[in-house]
């Protein structure tokens, strides 16, 4: 097992594996798990384990009880886990006495029990579910496997679970279950656990959308929180206004409706809500290239032209349109970082201003609430990124979720005015911000400063930010992972889990856990430890370790 | 358009994209086709092309014409290209009033017409296809597809081709294809067109050396050289010595064979052959944790011990076990990086040399022939990295092929001695060596210095080389990608295809490494300094 490269540039490295390898040589295989550690992620509010091993039959049935075991959401779902359970087992056998070949299994049916046949998909909506898995004994009336949730989002929650207690054993060939009986009693911290992409820096393929959401359900993440427009490109189609598109960046890098609503069911499917952002007045020089009116001048353009009726005119269309896409009551309206100038060096706005007798940055205001009017006449809920609270908070629509982005200390002030809260503090949850290590991703708390229960219950829960001026297909899971995941745990565990005392120990191996099982589904999470996110490995080792 | 940013990193970027926007602002989108460049990757043998637009039906269907063999392969490779050609054109249609709903389509079905009947799999299998895109005879207005073959893999190649004709337009919302009518005659220029993946320094799961072969197949590369062992780790299973894979980095970084068939059957229902390697006498290291006397001593592990029968029983027995996993008849023996220096200094090997009137570098020999004839013994080709060559070339079976990696000028000498060459110089066709542009990948030519045309039959082809000390799941693909495209061209399209400018084929790269990304492909972007290296900035895949 010593590496050794002829290569000089490896030659630090192979001294540093050459220390790590020798303490290892002697254990068959180099890295063994901790056993007092429970490797699911994110932890599960409460559970029990036993110390028994049982086999899961290849086979699985599936069996369902309750209003909601009809599910088209729920038996999809099952067949999903199903293949992601027994990637292993295949029917091939070339070596037949090698096989431990067994005809009975511990485990041979799955048993649902979902006492809701509703499969609206809302913030809030019931993720919990209870996981008993255990021996069957003549004397037990409870089946061998049972998955008990109020709805079928509850029950997806609950599979994901039962299969990160699926792992295939390589002795035996056979899936096994460790340490039960288990007894699991689950459900989120938070009904807000979010993941933002942005489709304007880099346009990403409908099938990587997919593949992220895909992988957002395995650390339960729950709210796709989709920036799907900025100053660079605009690559949504409009039916109403059908030039906006014409700012993707070429005629292939784009979304039609069609492919936009695939997404919104796909994310369904799954559990996870796609929460649509468009982003006004500022980041949003890409709408004139179709429409040029929308520019303060050809030469300054943006924020968009506060003074002209077809700016909302056309605001208003777009979220029409979106309406009809988008079911999820939280609709992302942006108001960040807007750079008035244009407003005022622009003579007719300059004039219009003078009309209204208003500032600048009264007409930020004017935007904003405006916009905010539009969203809540279509029956959406408005979120918007700070500033919008930060300068006006009085001012804006009492259910406005106020999105926080620049720094610490911002929910707390929403919450005390009264309003609900998204945490996203950039100097701990942008992922592109690639020196945050994991460690500082998983410490941060949405709930810090606020002792008070119902202003702790104002705020909704917390998002990681994947901006996109540097990830493209090429790196974005890379970047989003493993990361991600430290966030994702801190948003669905209970506080008292993700605060223990030395994480290096408690979560780091766990994480390194699921760093491995995304790897093994195919996702292209980066080494755990590395200095800087989406560095590549050091050299050569196990996934385990890295 | 205007890229706008307030973080300073960005601002030469923003400068840059300036003056590139403000030469397309006029038009609607920022990248254009050049309508004399073929979008196709590798480019075509022979082709011609003409103007008019077609449309092709979300239903197409197959019809198959040909001896009645073993169509599986092509009725599952034509659903795959299916899925692929008409991803966007979904079912859902919540603005029916908006949608051109088109009843009349150009090309609903596609002809294939195979005349084989077998789907043996084999180095040289015809690969050949002729695809037409073209108007049906009389005054029909109706368009017909056409793919004829040999084999159902000449018949992948043209689907892959066809795939590639095709573009969703989303204007009209439907799937076409431009520049009709088509004909093209196609085939390789090379029969062995190969990427090497290491399960070594890194394990990759099953799922993932899946998603390789699949990108591989859209590049028409051809052969997966799986280096599976090494010093590092030895995930295999060998059930007949079943404490080999103890050797693995965990319990969970392991192959079954199982697995390992069904990467072998899953690479051959896309026409890709999998040719296994296990490396002796050195790079073996792992062997021991298993089965330490393989080892010289305790203290000193490698290269394998070249005095015990057990060393060459188990070789013998590992090659039993594959066989019955690895059909293809090329099988690597490795070869490469021999230190013989624990033979020289452990004591019972040290004997065995005097006893046996043995220098280090003639036992080394001596293990590298012992390993062909056992190779060949299971009906294997033994290929054999070059320092074997380098070595003894005199004494090599003469069925080996040499598999050139050091520098330049290997397989010049190898085939004027008559053996088989692999080309893969590591100077270039080294995907973990980061400093390689695209365009030195791309002008790589196997031939280079051998001008006689019965010696360059004897150049087998290339491979590109992906090493795993720093690549593991997370960036495998996006080292692969899109440099070993470069070398897929070099590789499969003619000689005076590839002479053409480095700028229409960066053109052309670009829009192959895009359909990569649609794909699903991690393909990096093209023209950043250093291999997968991320985007500078915000842009278009289609220019960055």
């Amino acid at each position: 097992m010593l590496p050794f490269s002829q290569n000089s540039h490896y030659k630090l490295r192979f001294l540093v594996l050459v220390l790590w390898v020798s303490h290892l040589v002697d254990s068959k295989s180099g890295f063994e798990l901790d056993e007092s550690l429970t490797y699911l992620w994110p932890l599960p509010s409460e559970f029990t384990s036993g110390n028994q091993t049982l086999t899961v039959d290849p086979t699985l049935s599936f069996s369902a009880l309750g209003k909601g075991g009809n599910s088209k959401i729920l038996v999809e779902g099952f067949e999903r886990y199903k293949k992601i359970i027994f990637k292993h087992v295949s029917g091939i056998s070339l070596f037949d006495k090698s096989r431990g070949i067994r005809s009975v299994y511990d485990i041979s049916e799955l048993r649902f029990i979902v006492n809701s046949d509703s499969e609206e998909l809302q913030l809030g909506v019931d993720e919990s579910y209870t996981l008993f898995v255990a021996k069957k004994d003549g004397k037990s009336i409870v089946g061998e496997a049972t998955i008990e949730a109020n709805t079928v989002y509850g029950a997806l929650r609950g599979l994901e679970t039962f299969s990160q207690l699926c792992a295939f054993d390589y002795e035996t060939k056979s899936v096994q279950i460790y340490k039960a009986p288990w007894y699991i009693k689950d459900k989120p911290r938070f009904a807000f656990r979010g993941l933002m992409l942005d489709t304007s820096r880099h346009y990403l393929p409908i099938d990587v959308i997919k593949q992220i959401i895909e992988s957002m359900s395995y650390a339960k993440l729950n709210v796709l929180h989709w920036h799907i427009i900025d100053e660079e490109s605009f690559p949504l189609e409009v039916p109403s206004y059908p030039k906006l598109w014409n700012a993707a960046y070429t005629k292939w890098e784009r979304y039609t409706i069609e492919d936009a609503s695939e997404i919104v069911s796909f994310a369904k499917m799954r559990g996870i809500h796609i929460m649509a952002e468009v982003d006004v007045p500022g980041h949003a020089e890409s709408w004139g290239a179709g429409y040029p009116d929308l520019w303060p001048s050809s030469t300054c353009r943006e924020p968009l032209d506060v003074s002209k009726s077809f700016t909302f005119d056309l605001i208003s269309g777009i979220l029409s349109e979106m309406r009809k896409i988008f079911p999820f009551e939280l609709f992302h309206l942006g108001g960040d970082e807007v750079h008035t100038d244009c407003w005022t060096s622009t003579p007719h706005i300059k004039q219009w201003l003078n009309d209204q007798n208003m500032t600048a940055k009264d007409a930020y205001q004017y935007f904003v609430l405006k916009a905010q009017e539009i969203a809540i006449s279509k029956n959406w809920t408005p979120v918007n990124w700070e500033e919008t609270f930060n300068s006006f908070p009085s001012k804006l629509n009492p259910r406005t979720i106020v999105h926080n982005w620049l720094g610490p200390g911002v929910c707390p002030k929403a919450v005390a005015k009264g309003f609900r809260c998204i945490f996203s503090n950039q100097g701990a949850w942008y992922l592109d911000h690639l020196d945050v290590p994991w460690n500082e991703v998983y410490s941060a708390e949405p709930l810090e400063g606020i002792n008070n229960v119902s202003e702790q219950n104002l705020v909704l829960g917390g998002e990681v930010c994947m901006w996109g001026e540097t990830a493209d297909t090429s790196d974005v899971q890379q970047t989003i992972w493993p990361r991600a995941a430290a966030a994702a745990e801190r948003l669905w565990s209970k506080r008292e889990a993700v605060s223990a005392r030395n994480i290096t120990l408690t979560i780091l191996p766990r994480l390194h856990y699921f760093r491995c099982l995304l790897n093994r589904r195919g996702v292209q999470a980066a080494p755990v430890t590395n200095k800087y996110a989406r560095q590549p490995p050091i050299g050569a080792g196990s996934c385990y370790e890295q | 358009m205007l890229h706008l940013s307030e973080k300073p990193h960005f601002i030469y970027t923003c400068l840059m994209l300036l003056a590139w926007v403000s030469q397309y602002v006029s038009l609607s989108t920022g990248f254009e086709l050049n309508h004399s460049l073929t979008y196709i990757w590798p480019l075509p043998h022979e082709l011609t092309s003409g103007n008019e637009t077609l449309t092709v039906n979300p239903t197409l269907s197959l019809y198959l014409i040909g001896k009645g063999g073993n169509f599986k392969i092509l009725r599952e490779g034509f659903r795959r290209y299916k899925r692929i050609i008409f991803k966007q054109s979904s079912g859902v249609s919540i603005f029916k009033n908006l949608r051109r709903i088109r009843s009349i389509y150009d090309i609903s079905q596609i002809r294939i017409i195979v005349n084989s009947d077998s789907d043996e799999l084999k180095l040289g299998v015809d690969e050949s296809y002729t695809l037409f895109i073209t108007k049906t005879g009389g005054k029909s207005i109706a368009w017909e597809a056409i793919i004829e073959v040999n084999t159902v893999y000449g018949a992948l190649r043209g689907l892959e081709t066809f795939s590639q004709l095709c573009a969703y337009d989303y204007t009209t919302k439907s799937v076409q294809l431009s520049k009709a009518p088509w004909y093209i005659k196609d085939k390789p220029r090379f029969a062995y067109r190969g990427l090497l993946l290491d399960t070594s320094r890194h394990y990759f799961p099953v799922d993932v050396i899946k998603s390789i072969i699949d990108s591989m197949s859209y590049a028409k590369l051809n052969v997966l050289h799986w280096h599976i062992i090494d010093k590092q780790s030895f995930p295999l299973e060998i059930p007949k010595y079943p404490k080999l894979w103890n050797g693995a980095y965990t319990k969970w970084e392991r192959y079954t064979v199982e697995d390992a068939s069904k990467i072998v059957r899953f690479a051959k229902t896309r026409g890709i052959h999998v040719m296994a390697e296990v490396d002796v006498p050195g790079h073996a290291e792992s062997w021991g944790v298993g089965y330490p006397d393989l080892w010289p001593s305790n203290s000193c592990r490698e290269p394998l011990d070249v005095t015990k029968n057990f060393t060459f029983d188990l070789i013998s027995g590992i090659f039993s076990d594959i066989r019955k996993i690895f059909p293809f008849e090329l099988f690597h023996l490795g070869g490469d990086e021999v230190n013989i220096g624990c033979w020289n200094n452990t004591p019972h090997v040290k004997q065995w040399l005097k006893d046996n009137n043995m220098k280090p570098k003639d036992a080394y020999k001596y293990f590298v022939l012992k390993a062909q004839e056992i190779a060949i013994s299971k009906n294997w080709t033994p290929v054999n990295w070059e320092e074997t060559f380098n070595a003894f070339a005199g004494s090599l079976n003469p069925q080996t092929v040499v598999h050139n990696w050091l520098g330049p000028g290997v397989c010049p000498k190898a085939v004027a001695k008559g053996f088989n060459c692999i080309f893969s110089n590591s100077g270039v066709w080294y995907l973990d060596h980061l400093d390689v542009p695209w365009e030195q990948i791309y002008n790589a030519e196997p031939l280079e210095g051998i001008d006689n045309e019965s010696k360059q039959k004897l150049v087998l082809g290339g491979e590109v080389c992906m090493w795993s000390e720093t690549v593991d799941t997370s960036n495998v693909q996006q080292t692969i990608w899109p440099r070993a495209a470069a070398a897929a061209e070099r590789l499969w399209s003619t000689k005076s295809a590839l002479s053409a400018g480095n700028d229409t084929v960066l053109h052309r790269l670009h829009y192959f490494r895009c359909l990569l990304q649609r794909r699903g492909v991690q393909a990096a972007p093209v023209t950043n300094y250093y291999a997968r290296q991320p985007p500078a900035g915000p842009d278009s895949c289609y220019w960055q």
